[in-house]
């Protein structure tokens, strides 16, 4: 748990940041405090990234990349397939993004993800860029990647588009945040977020006495650009999806591949009802529908799968923009979801994966609450039906 | 077109009070519009906002959930959740500008036969006046 004073250390950058990271990493390895890693590596064909779960230090110092240029599989997605059935002894560090942490802990909330023995590390994300990017071109898309970090640019517009208005780009849950907006660029800072983060870094040889207030300075003043960046970005988005017209417009193109959810970390369901064969009706339906609408799409159902799926995972959406990444048909997917979001989570002052301890609003309820709704049900109680 | 508007509502009831309650209208042969088309369910929770949005986007010109009132759920708390749900697709409605008018949540008892009647009655009325739901127009959904 994050608490309000954070205090944190400061190693010398050599060599550049990752292979700074890669040696605090392969110290924390090297103690008793951890026994294995999960990081992205490069992939043998040097155009993507796969999570790999390490636990020799010697790899770590060649082969990770502990802050990846894109976003291939969602961090979160890869702690489920570790831990959804128990995480037995194994204690692991798991290197992520803010929104993989994010998602992370909506999936511990769902019981999805274990956390019991996982320290959360994570970093000031200047934004991932798109996949296609990394495939179209490795090494340019890292070397700008790289760019980003080393310059502390967090307004880049090369990043993905919800990236571009992330507000949630610094430290959350994470037990050790990786203070990168800080405006000392000669040394890494080190901010520990709860007990297992100072153990950690303690277990790594780290001193950690500061109180970190410029770093705290600098990413207000990066959030509050960022909300505006958000403002503006909804502003775009809404004519895309309001009213029904407009919304059916913006997802006409959709080819059914169903490739967001299976990006999306959040939609962790083994069957979704869209694939379920409850969802397909008998040809005589379609013909009437075709008869009275003059024509229907085949396969039908393309934008109840895209508001279905709003209904369901909106509430824990953490914007991580993976479903746009998987789209093969570049529609806005993420835009959308996170324009959404932002008013289901509002509704319910709920902020996706931002704090471990709250509960998801659909696990619970409270006898008296949502006025509105409850006026709507109260309404015909009262009057006299002409009926009677 | 020139063709009388005949709204379709579909209205999902819970088993233990809605439903029966419906029966009860019946049985006290009280008139309620032809518009309704009841789907018995076990719990008003056990109505996915996906049924409601599949109904929608196939035409149907109002959906109404009827469950117990708060604290008579017979499975002890399954209306507070589908409160809370439907709050959530109330607020995507709203963020999409979809008709949020279109859904409707009334908790009705088993002995309040009258009391779905005029339910049913406001609600068409309503839809009636709303018109048909845009989605009957459109062959890309």
């Amino acid at each position: 748990m994050s608490t309000d004073s954070k205090s944190g250390g400061r190693i010398p950058i050599e060599n550049g940041i990752e292979q700074t990271l890669r040696k605090v990493l392969k110290e924390s390895l090297k103690s008793d405090l951890i026994d294995a890693l999960l990081l992205p590596v490069k992939v043998p064909s040097g155009d993507s990234y796969a999570w790999i779960l390490m636990q020799d230090p010697a790899l770590v110092e060649e082969e990770a990349s502990p802050m990846a240029a894109v976003m291939p599989v969602q961090g979160a997605k890869a702690l489920k397939s570790l831990t959804r059935k128990g995480n037995g002894s194994l204690r692991v560090a798991a290197m992520m993004r803010p929104c993989e942490v994010r998602g992370t802990i909506e999936l511990s909330k769902l019981n999805q993800i274990n956390l019991d023995n996982v320290t959360l590390i994570s970093y000031d994300c200047p934004g991932a860029l798109p996949l296609s990017d990394m495939s179209d071109a490795p090494q340019d898309t890292e070397e700008a990647f790289m760019g980003l970090l080393s310059e502390r640019n967090f307004e880049s517009t090369a990043v993905k588009p919800v990236c571009q208005f992330c507000t949630e780009f610094s430290m959350g849950a994470a037990d050790v945040h990786i203070g990168m907006a800080d405006p000392d660029t000669s040394q890494l800072l080190l901010i520990s977020g709860s007990e297992k983060g100072t153990a950690f870094l303690s277990a790594t040889g780290l001193k950690v006495d500061e109180e970190p207030s410029a770093w705290e300075k600098q990413t207000d003043s990066i959030q509050k650009k960022r909300i505006q960046q958000m403002d503006k970005a909804f502003q775009t988005i809404q004519p895309m999806v309001e009213g029904f017209d407009n919304l059916a417009d913006t997802f006409s193109n959709c080819i059914g591949c169903h490739n967001c959810q299976s990006a999306c970390p959040i939609c962790y369901c083994r069957q979704c009802y869209s694939d379920s064969k409850e969802s397909s009706l008998e040809s005589a339906y379609y013909l009437d529908k075709a008869e009275k609408r003059g024509g229907i799409s085949l396969p039908h159902d393309r934008l109840m799968f895209h508001v279905g799926r709003l209904s369901h995972m909106s509430l824990s959406c953490v914007s991580c923009g993976q479903c746009t990444d998987a789209c093969p048909v570049s529609i806005p997917v993420a835009k959308v979801f996170s324009y959404v979001a932002a008013q289901t989570q509002q509704a319910f002052e709920y902020k996706a994966g931002k704090t471990a301890g709250e509960a998801i609003p659909l696990k619970e309820y409270k006898e008296d609450e949502l006025k509105k709704i409850h006026e709507m049900t109260k309404s015909a109680e009262s009057q006299e039906s002409p009926h009677e | 077109m020139g063709k009388t508007f005949n709204p379709k509502i579909t209205a999902f009831l819970c088993k233990w009070c809605s439903y029966t309650g419906a029966d009860l209208a019946g049985t006290s042969r009280l008139q309620y519009p032809t518009a309704i088309i009841p789907i018995k369910v076990m719990c008003s929770s056990r109505v996915d906002p996906v049924f409601l949005i599949r109904a929608f986007l196939k035409g149907a010109d109002g959906v109404l959930i009827g469950g117990c009132h708060p604290g008579d759920c017979h499975y002890e708390s399954g209306n507070y959740h589908t409160r809370r749900r439907f709050a959530i697709l109330q607020s995507i409605f709203d963020s999409l500008n979809l008709e949020k008018d279109r859904l409707r949540l009334s908790w009705i008892s088993a002995s309040e036969g009258p009391k779905f009647a005029r339910v049913c009655n406001e609600f068409t009325d309503k839809i009636q006046k709303m018109g048909p739901n845009p989605t009957r127009k459109n062959m890309f959904i």
